[in-house]
């Protein structure tokens, strides 16, 4: 049965190579392949970088390579939780903005953009701590909301979940309707166009990304097992409101934490996951490690996409995930109709 | 001649950041040898080794300022809003507020990028990471200082709705008080009704314009080709005093949105619309 075929695990790392390669080449400014080589060279013998490469150096080691790394970790992140919340809201229009990361990480970010702040380190870390806490804080609200004493049932999560979502919502328009100054860096903001580069960004959500990663990939039986309902789950031996609550804190957390520096983009982990799906088929052990290669070379084309459609004028990444995506989404629900893919 | 205007002091401030011209007005320019030492508007320290010979200005006021002080050879390149004056066009774009494109700016080479208001500081940080020089430049909060021999025109002082953007004519977006437009409407001894909202920019409703029934209508979004005419067949728009006496007027909002040089075009402009005072 095994056979010839090649491991789908292996297909989705080439495809993550070929994207990060992809994201390290292309850019808005065209660098020869040669000049390429020759930084990468005196890079790694530790050598003098010539005066006729600098450009090219900073260009490829300080503004792609850390900008590649954040996309990639922000697109795995995203695509991981996608599929857990599929698996556990046992419903295939759950993303990992369903109970709340997004419009919290939202509000927050447009409240501390609404003031102004200056040029320090808090001034730069304001936006992302505000977007932190503020996703963190959502998603505890719709928790306590829809809990019953210590159970979690997944309607009453799924429902308040919408009602804070519109709610928080409200008031982001109703602070970008009130706003004098940082309009449009809100609204960039709100399309996953943040523009902070570096490599604090990747430092600070690493932690949240291994921890958060680490504990979902071994979650793939049990999200297995809670296909057959919550009942038949507990029968056959898993903990269902552990399971939950574990699934539930870490993904927002991994999330709450890519989104607060890349702004909010969307998509990335409703269509990873289900497009895995169709070539792989539901089962959530193979679901989650393909998803989490798969969103990261997916972020990553559609960031390469975001630098060059329109250079030199950079596009909000979440534009392109949502532009793609739309019709990718649409085209799925076409085929899920004639071929019952889901459950 | 005690109290040095603010436009001044911005364009000397320029002038010695570039140091192209070799007026008389630049006493401070010492020996091109010594460093340039120079606080921005973050409150940063901004060290510039030389002159800077290479400038890319990401905002239009930064961009007329320099074409204005003569430093317009030393601009290498823009902001997509960059457009006046002409020369300007002819410089590659770089991006809009939307995203700049930081590679670009780092193939130009710049010893200099200079930047405004308009900026957040996330890009300030982008810039330096790439080993960029920035300088971030405030706007100028009284503009009266700049001009103070224009507070006596006119004695009448006109009502005036200033249009941002009319697409939707039930409520069209104007400004309130505390924004360019307004300070140059009441530097031109004109009443702004916008001063009814409590936001800088919001929209007004169609209502409570017919019920201020300005003297004039300024047409900001003249330039994205908004006419006389089409304001006239609005629904409700008729009825207005400015729209049946034909003081409905196109303005070139470019000259009074962007705080650079232009400002004063913008002041004789109004002053010329509103009062028909032709100013020296």
């Amino acid at each position: 049965m095994k056979g010839r075929t090649v491991h789908p695990i292996w297909i989705a790392l080439a495809a993550l190579l070929a994207a990060l390669l992809l994201s390290m080449l292309v850019g808005s400014v065209s660098l020869s392949l040669v000049d390429m080589a020759r930084v990468v060279a005196a890079r790694l013998s530790g050598g003098e970088i010539g005066a006729d490469l600098r450009v090219a150096d900073t260009i490829l080691f300080s503004l792609r390579l850390p900008r590649t790394a954040l996309v990639a970790l922000t697109g795995s992140a995203l695509a991981v939780s996608g599929a857990a919340y599929q698996g556990l809201f046992r419903n295939p229009l759950a993303d990992p903005y369903l109970i709340g990361v997004a419009s919290g990480a939202g509000l927050g970010a447009v409240i501390v953009l609404s003031l102004r702040w200056g040029y320090d380190v808090a001034g730069l870390l304001a936006v992302p701590l505000a977007s932190f806490s503020g996703a963190v804080l959502t998603v505890l609200m719709v928790v306590s909301l829809a809990r019953v004493g210590r159970s979690l049932p997944v309607t009453n999560l799924l429902l308040a979940g919408v009602a804070v979502n519109s709610f928080a919502g409200a008031l982001t328009s109703f602070l970008l309707l009130r706003s004098t100054g940082e309009l449009r860096r809100a609204i960039a903001w709100l399309m996953g166009g943040s523009s902070m580069g570096g490599w604090q960004p990747v430092l600070a959500v690493l932690p949240y990304w291994l921890i958060g990663l680490g504990i979902l990939m071994t979650m793939g039986h049990a999200l297995n097992v809670m296909q057959f309902g919550d009942e038949q789950a507990q029968q056959l031996g898993l903990p269902v409101e552990t399971t939950r609550w574990i699934i539930i804190g870490v993904s927002s957390l991994a999330t709450a934490a890519a989104v607060s520096f890349t702004g909010i983009i969307g998509f990335v982990g409703l269509i990873v996951p289900h497009l895995l799906r169709l070539l792989v088929g539901g089962d959530y052990r193979r679901l989650l490690p393909l998803s989490l290669l798969g969103g990261a070379a997916f972020l990553l084309l559609a960031d390469v996409l975001a630098r060059i459609v329109m250079t030199p004028q950079e596009l909000p990444v979440g534009i392109i995930t949502a532009l793609t995506g739309t019709p990718f989404f649409l085209w799925i629900l076409r085929r899920s109709r004639s071929l019952p893919y889901w459950s | 001649m005690k109290r040095q205007s603010v436009l001044l002091s911005v364009l000397l401030l320029l002038a010695l950041l570039v140091s192209a011209c070799t007026s008389a007005a630049t006493p401070a320019a010492t020996p091109t040898a010594s460093p340039i030492v120079m606080t921005d508007g973050l409150g940063r320290t901004v060290t510039l080794a030389q002159p800077a010979q290479r400038v890319v200005s990401l905002a239009p006021s930064n961009t007329e300022i320099l074409f204005a002080v003569g430093a317009g050879s030393q601009v290498v390149g823009r902001d997509n809003f960059s457009n006046y004056p002409p020369e300007a066009l002819e410089l590659p774009g770089l991006g809009d507020f939307m995203g700049f494109s930081i590679e670009q700016i780092v193939a130009l080479n710049p010893d200099l990028v200079l930047l405004a208001e308009i900026h957040p500081p996330e890009l300030v940080k982008s810039l330096e990471d790439a080993g960029l020089t920035v300088y971030y430049l405030k706007n100028p909060l009284a503009m009266e200082e700049m001009y103070p021999m224009l507070i006596t025109v006119g004695e009448e002082r006109p009502t005036v709705f200033y249009e941002i953007d009319g697409t939707d004519p039930s409520k069209p977006w104007t400004t309130g008080s505390g924004t360019f437009i307004d300070t140059l409407l009441e530097m031109a001894k004109a009443e702004n009704v916008g001063r009814a909202m409590d936001s800088q920019y919001g929209q007004m409703s169609i209502e409570a314009l017919l019920a201020a029934d300005p003297d004039f209508i300024l047409l900001g979004d003249a330039n994205f080709g908004v006419t006389p005419e089409q304001v006239a067949a609005r629904p409700g728009w008729g009825e207005l005093t400015a729209v049946k006496e034909g003081r409905v007027l196109p303005f070139n909002d470019d000259l009074a949105s962007r705080p650079g040089p232009r400002l004063v075009d913008g002041l004789e402009e109004l002053a010329r619309l509103l009062h028909g005072v032709t100013l020296p």
